[in-house]
Order: C-alpha cells, then structure tokens, then sequence
C-alpha cells in the first residue's frame, strides 16, 4: 500500500539520490535519500519536485506527429516508422553528415551509448553533442 | 523491538508501522504490515534520520481511518506533539516505538544522523556562523558582526525550498514563502533576509529542533541555530516549551485551526 522507492533524479546529470513516497501506486512526494554518496541528503528545487512532472496532466503520454500544421496523437509504431523514413530520405539525399545527435544528461549511460552508436554505426556520422554544452 | 512491532501489528494497535530496513546498502524508511510480517526480521534502527511522522501525517490526511506505528526518538516525539497542538493529526493516530536517542557524556552528537559534528572551513568561520554554536556563543558578536555574518550565510541560499520541504512540523497549505507579496518565486536569488526571516518567525512555536532543515540545506546555512534563538525567546516572554506541551502557542490567539488536508496529486495545470 505505502512504499518508499529509491531512484535517482533525472533532471541533471550530477545524479542525486532520491526516495519517492507512493501511496496505492499514486507517488506522492520526493525526498533526499540521506545515505547517498552524491548529495548526502541535499536536493536542488528540481530534484524536490519530481513528483510534480510525474503526475502533471501536461506531461506527453504518447508521441505526437505534425500533420497540417496540427500535432496528432500517435502509436510508437507510427512514430518510430515516421522517423525512420524521413531520417533515411534525409540521409540518401544530403549524406550522413546532414544529421546531428544530441545526447542528454537527464537519460542514462547506456541509452547514451546507445544513442552516439546509433549516430556512429547507423547514420554513419560523428556529429554527437550533448545537452549540456547548449 | 521487532516482537512489539509485530505485537502491535497483530493485534492491530496500528495498521501500519514505519521503520526502518536496509535496500541495496542503504537504511531506508519502510512500511511494515500485517501482510508481510516476514518482512518484521529487517526492520533496523537507522543512523540516518527521516520524518517518519511527516510521512505519516502524508498518509493519514489521505486515510484518516489509518493509526500508523513509527519508530521513534526524541524529536519524532516532539514533532508529533506539535503535530497534534495544531490538529494535522488527532491523538493517537500516530503511536511511537521509542528507540534510543539520549546523547551521552561519551558521545555527544550521537542524538543524530552525525556521530561528530561537522568542522568547517576558515573563510565561513571568519565571515559566516559556525553551525557548532550555541545561542550563548552567538550572542556574544555584536550587533554589526551578527548582521553581517547571518548576511554572509543567507546570501548563499539557492532557494531550494529543502528546509521548508523536509520539515516535520511545515504544514501550511498556503506556505508564506510561496506568496508573491513577500517573497517573488521563479527567480533567483531569494529575498535576502526576508526568506529566512520569514521561515523564522513562522517556527516560532513550531520548531522542535530536530535539524532535519539544516541537514538538508546544501549550503550549510545554520538554520537550525537561527530558530533555537526564535524559539528561546519565544520560551523567555511566554514560558511556552515548544513540542514539549499540548497546549495552543502563544500566537493561536484566535484559536485558529488549519485542517489537515491532502496536497492535491499536481499543482501543474
Ligand atoms: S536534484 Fe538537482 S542537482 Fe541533483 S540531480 Fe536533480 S536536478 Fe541535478
Ligand atoms: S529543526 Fe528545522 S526541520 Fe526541524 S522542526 Fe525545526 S525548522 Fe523544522
Ligand atoms: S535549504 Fe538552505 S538553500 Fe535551500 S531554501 Fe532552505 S536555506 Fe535556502
């Protein structure tokens, strides 16, 4: 019924510890996990108002596709293949040069491996950047 | 420990107990039920403190039928008090195992989460407030060397809202540090001091001195200090012992009472 479920906030790349406290599978709050090592009990504003964006009725439950000026609500499938087309249209037409990937400090090391592999072995190009250098 | 928890589990004393147990190396707030009492054989006493009772309010102004057990020292104890003076939970809906806290000859910080305090650096202890003071050792600066030194530490604040978050006895719906009229929110820096004299006054009466707030603070700001001054003068003109008596602070003098009632799931619109 009530549980307190470690994680660490995903809003930065320092990478603070945190507990969200969920009640009947609803989170309620966030604190700071006391023993991590990284902020040892401490959080910024963001990191104490996680929940917030996790349950804000603003936050995008699925993938949203342009179409005439208007965005749409769209299966993953949908999405995925969308991209994947125009992003090979792009790539037969102006190189693989013509495309850049931008990493993230908010997702994790290995999705960010993921991602500079697909830039590097997929695309065929070296433009990879991050967030953090905008 | 773990026998009277089950004790009251079973014989249903409490619905839920708040303690401790160990995940994944660290000791972590965990809620014990009937259902898993197996569970019982991991419940520690923590060094690192959590408001178990602020958890427990959380709960119980969502479910009032609930009576929640904590684990308990001394500043649980006090917080539940005041708690309960300003109506956020009725009594005994939160019942306390006592553990041990009582700082000893031997070890005198063992009451918290730190077995030593914290030594700090040359530039804070020339310009700001030693967080190891005492109000005695405060009042011997003067007037001009007090101001600027709590200046030196307000300055540093990064308005993080972590004291006001972390406290137990922080209950208010409408929270003074979010109205415009006094302090602008969405920007930096905060208003200095107006912030922290805000929260000051606002702990008289209120504050049970259990820290929490400055062990929270990222920039080591003494809060904790600050509001033992507010509250020994709160103790010299009114003789009131915050969270040591069941009676209204000095300041509820129109019998004031803000209910409990449950944050809604998301301020965002
Ligand atoms: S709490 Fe703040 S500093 Fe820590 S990881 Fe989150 S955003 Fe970064
Ligand atoms: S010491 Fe800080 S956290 Fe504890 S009751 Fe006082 S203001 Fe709240
Ligand atoms: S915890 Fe410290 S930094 Fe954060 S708002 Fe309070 S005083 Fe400022």
């Amino acid at each position: 019924m009530y549980r307190l479920v470690p994680s660490v906030c995903s809003y930065c790349g320092t990478g603070c510890g945190v507990l969200f406290e969920v009640l009947d599978g609803q989170l309620l709050k966030t604190l700071p996990l006391k023993t991590h090592p990284v902020n040892q009990g401490k959080l910024c504003i963001k990191g104490w108002n996680l929940h917030e964006f996790v349950n804000s009725r603003m936050r995008l439950q699925s993938p949203l596709l342009k179409v005439n000026g208007r965005f749409h609500d769209v299966t993953w499938n949908r999405a995925l293949q969308f991209t994947a087309e125009k992003l090979k249209g792009i790539i037969e037409k102006y190189g693989p040069d013509s495309v850049g990937v931008l990493v993230s400090a908010k997702i994790t090391n290995e999705e960010n491996y993921l991602l500079q592999k697909f830039a590097r072995a997929v695309v065929g190009t070296n433009n990879v950047d991050h967030c953090a250098r905008l | 420990m773990k026998d009277k928890v089950r004790d009251w589990l079973e014989t249903g004393k409490v619905d839920l107990f708040l303690g401790y147990k160990q995940v994944d190396g660290h000791p972590l707030p965990h809620a014990f039920s009937k259902e898993n009492l197996a569970e019982l054989g991991e419940l520690i006493v923590s060094p690192a403190r959590y408001a178990l009772e602020k958890l427990a309010t959380e709960i119980l102004a969502i479910k009032p039928a609930l009576k929640i057990g904590i684990l308990g020292r001394d500043c649980n104890q006090r917080a539940v008090n005041v708690l309960t003076v300003h109506q956020q939970i009725s009594p005994g809906q939160i019942q306390i195992l006592e553990v041990n806290c009582c700082p000893s000859p031997l070890r005198k910080h063992a009451a918290c989460s730190t077995l030593q305090p914290q030594t700090y650096g040359a530039v804070k202890l020339e310009l700001g407030v030693d967080n190891n003071m005492s109000v005695a050792q405060m009042d011997q600066f003067d007037q001009e060397s007090l101001y600027s030194r709590w200046m030196y530490e307000f300055q540093k604040c990064l308005k993080c809202y972590g004291c006001r978050d972390i406290c137990p006895v922080c209950f208010c719906k409408e929270c003074s540090l979010e109205n415009n009229d006094l302090v602008a929110t969405g920007g930096l820096p905060p208003e200095v001091p107006l912030f922290h004299l805000i929260r000051a006054v606002h702990m008289a009466g209120r504050c049970v001195d259990c820290g929490l707030c400055e062990e929270a603070c990222p920039v080591d700001i003494p809060l904790r200090l600050l509001y033992r001054k507010v509250n020994g003068i709160v103790k010299d003109l009114f003789g009131y012992e915050t969270g040591g008596s069941h009676e209204q602070p000095p300041f509820s003098l129109l019998g004031e009472s803000t209910p409990p009632e449950a944050e809604p799931h998301s301020k965002a619109v």
